[in-house]
């Protein structure tokens, strides 16, 4: 089966023209076919293929090159090197309204997009009265768009769209303008879009959506692809970048408190970790961790664990002393300590569990050690944890 | 592909026609009244002031020879100058929909021409009627390839400095000085006739001229006979605009980069 979309080594290079002078120098190495030196390469070799009834998300950083590859798809704008190929019929909504001109009217601007869309105005006159209830916006259609809220241009975009029958859908961050009611009414649509086999590609900073709507997903690092695959595993692997990135920034600030004190962790680990990396553990496996203190005077001191999600949002802790438990006394001065969290109940996603060394009487933080596991598994569930319920269904 | 070509060709002219003329009060009265008030000045300055001669203005007198070379002339000069900041000031439709964009400085150049056209339509219509001009309505027929090819050179010239007006700014800027420089030294106002010979084999090499010159000799002489210049002029015209569209298309690529 032929792919719908083929790119290959697509790179874009968006020369500097702040400057009349740089303006012409880009234009004159344009006129004798040479690239310009100065300006900004946004995407460095972008491989993709999609096939029919795939719906992929494009996630990234601001920057990344979400959108300008999006462009490069509906052929908007040329790469600078690198080849495209779509075999289908593209409906592409790239940011607010997609050229609409704010001077016209809304139903104007429906004319001209439907044109663009390839509807032909026998085909709109019959499809007009089902777009304008799809875009739900009343009489200010007949308003000039210059008067529309953002919400509004959205809504009668994507009512154009929705009515051109695309085999290709390509959307860029527009369904996070759109109010709560509308969202889920594109939801709605895609997924029936979805369902008739049709192919989606979209881009989103809501990993809820991507994970809602796609079943792969491309993640753009600084215009290069840093991992492709399933959805979960990748969108998964990008929220642990964004919550380390995020626990990065406060980490200056724990280390200021500084820990001190006697007793001190000789030992932390998690058995079953093969010692390299993280440990991995399956969604709803149970999670067991060790600890060794040090205790110079010989006196057993009181453990505390604390699981949090990478970026340090604490998640549950738990001292040795609340549940009145004596360690096992290794020598004069170690004592261990076993923990076991059964079939621990947190979703899929990078977590860390720290072990912290405490004063005899459980009120000093003397020392921390820290490790890091991930839970691995596919969920839909949203949080950080699994809360255990039942569905009533027949009241 | 053809059929979307058409739709959004006659979308984009049908709203140029109406953002330019309709949609301000005074737009379609000013169509006509703008030429009409320069014509009465020129017609003023020329006639009363410095009482111009003019040797073969055929019946009717200055008004009808100015008035029959002047419509056109604000057809072609409006057309380009309107086209050359059409991509320009399309950026965002060229940022986020794909389309070809030549579309765009030929859909004004076309809405120019019909209102103009429907101008010119009733200014001949008037010099029959109230200025005792004769027009040789077998002329009019014979003045359409010349209307088009004037149109097709509007097209070309449109084509070419929309698209270096992305690249270079200042066009928009030089543009309109340039198009007054052309005016002058067209025979609109003037018979090529009566210039000195040096500047009258110099007039040869403006198209502009054998344009108007033409459209007087159907229009108001009724002289048919064809030289060289009606195959040369036609050729170079198709040629400009073949030039320009592949220009065009050369350099729309990057539009984008430079917007």
């Amino acid at each position: 089966m032929t792919p719908l979309v083929r790119i290959k080594g697509v790179s874009k290079f968006y020369p500097r023209v702040h400057h009349p002078r740089e303006r012409l120098r880009a234009f004159a190495s344009l006129m004798i076919g040479k690239r310009s030196l100065e300006g900004a390469e946004v995407l460095s070799d972008i491989d993709l293929e999609i096939t029919r009834g795939q719906s992929f998300g494009i996630i990234g950083e601001n920057g990344a090159g979400k959108s300008t590859l999006l462009k490069i798809l509906t052929g908007v704008i040329t790469p600078s090197r690198g080849s495209v190929e779509v075999n289908a019929r593209i409906a592409a909504l790239l940011e607010l309204g997609a050229g609409f001109q704010p001077e016209f009217s809304g139903i104007d601007n429906v004319r001209m997009k439907a044109a663009l869309l390839g509807i032909s105005p026998r085909q709109l006159d019959q499809q007009l009265d089902q777009i304008l209830a799809f875009a739900d916006i009343g009489d200010y259609v007949h308003e000039p768009v210059k008067h529309y809220s953002s919400g509004m241009v959205v809504r009668l975009g994507f009512a154009v769209v929705a009515a051109s029958d695309p085999e290709l859908l390509i959307t860029d961050e527009v369904l996070a303008v759109g109010d709560e009611s509308f969202q889920k009414k594109c939801i709605r649509w895609i997924e029936s879009f979805l369902e008739r086999g049709n192919t989606l590609l979209m881009v989103s900073h809501s990993m809820y959506i991507v994970q809602k709507l796609c079943r792969q997903a491309l993640w753009l690092h600084e215009g290069r692809a840093r991992e492709l695959g399933d959805v979960f595993p990748v969108t998964q692997s990008y929220l642990a970048y964004h919550e380390e990135r995020s626990a990065a920034e406060g980490l200056q600030r724990r280390s200021l408190r500084g820990d001190s004190g006697l007793y001190r962790v000789s030992e932390f680990s998690l058995p079953g970790d093969p010692g390299e990396g993280d440990r991995s553990l399956a969604y709803g496996q149970d999670l067991e961790a060790e600890l060794v203190l040090e205790s110079p005077d010989g006196q057993a001191p009181v453990a505390l664990f604390g699981v949090m999600r990478a970026d340090g949002t604490p998640v549950y802790g738990v001292a040795s002393d609340f549940d009145g438990i004596e360690p096992q006394r290794l020598d004069d001065k170690h004592f261990k300590f076993r923990i076991r969290f059964n079939r621990l109940p947190l979703l899929p996603g990078s977590y860390s569990i720290r072990g912290h060394a405490m004063d005899p009487l459980g009120i000093r933080l003397c020392d921390t050690a820290e490790l890091r596991f991930t839970v691995s598994g596919e969920s839909r569930e949203m949080g950080i944890l699994r809360l255990p319920h039942t569905w009533n269904s027949d009241g | 592909m053809k059929l979307f070509i058409d739709n959004v060709f006659r979308q984009l002219v049908s709203r140029a026609i109406r953002a330019d003329y309709l949609e301000n009060v005074t737009g379609f009265a000013w169509l006509i009244l703008q030429p009409l008030i320069l014509l009465a000045v020129y017609a003023f300055v020329f006639t009363t002031i410095f009482k111009a001669r003019i040797p073969d203005a055929g019946s009717g007198g200055f008004v009808p020879y100015l008035a029959v070379a002047f419509w056109p002339w604000t057809a072609f000069s409006e057309a380009v100058l309107r086209s050359s900041n059409t991509v320009s000031a399309n950026a965002a439709l060229i940022g986020k929909v794909a389309f070809p964009s030549e579309m765009l400085p030929l859909s004004t150049v076309t809405a120019t021409f019909l209102m103009n056209m429907l101008g010119y339509l009733a200014v001949l219509l008037a010099l029959q009627l109230f200025m005792g001009a004769q027009i040789h309505w077998l002329g009019l027929i014979a003045s359409i390839p010349v209307l088009v090819l004037l149109y097709l050179f509007a097209s070309g010239l449109g084509l070419f400095v929309s698209a270096l007006q992305v690249f270079i700014r200042d066009v928009s800027q030089i543009l309109p000085p340039l198009m007054t420089f052309w005016f002058f030294t067209t025979p609109i106002l003037y018979s090529s006739s009566i210039l000195p010979e040096q500047f009258a084999t110099l007039m040869k090499f403006n198209p502009m001229s054998w344009f108007v010159e033409r459209l007087r000799d159907f229009l108001l002489l009724g002289n048919y006979e064809l030289g060289y210049r009606d195959l040369l002029v036609p050729m170079v015209t198709v040629i400009i605009f073949v030039a320009a569209l592949r220009f065009f298309r050369r350099f729309s690529a990057h539009f984008e980069d430079f917007l």
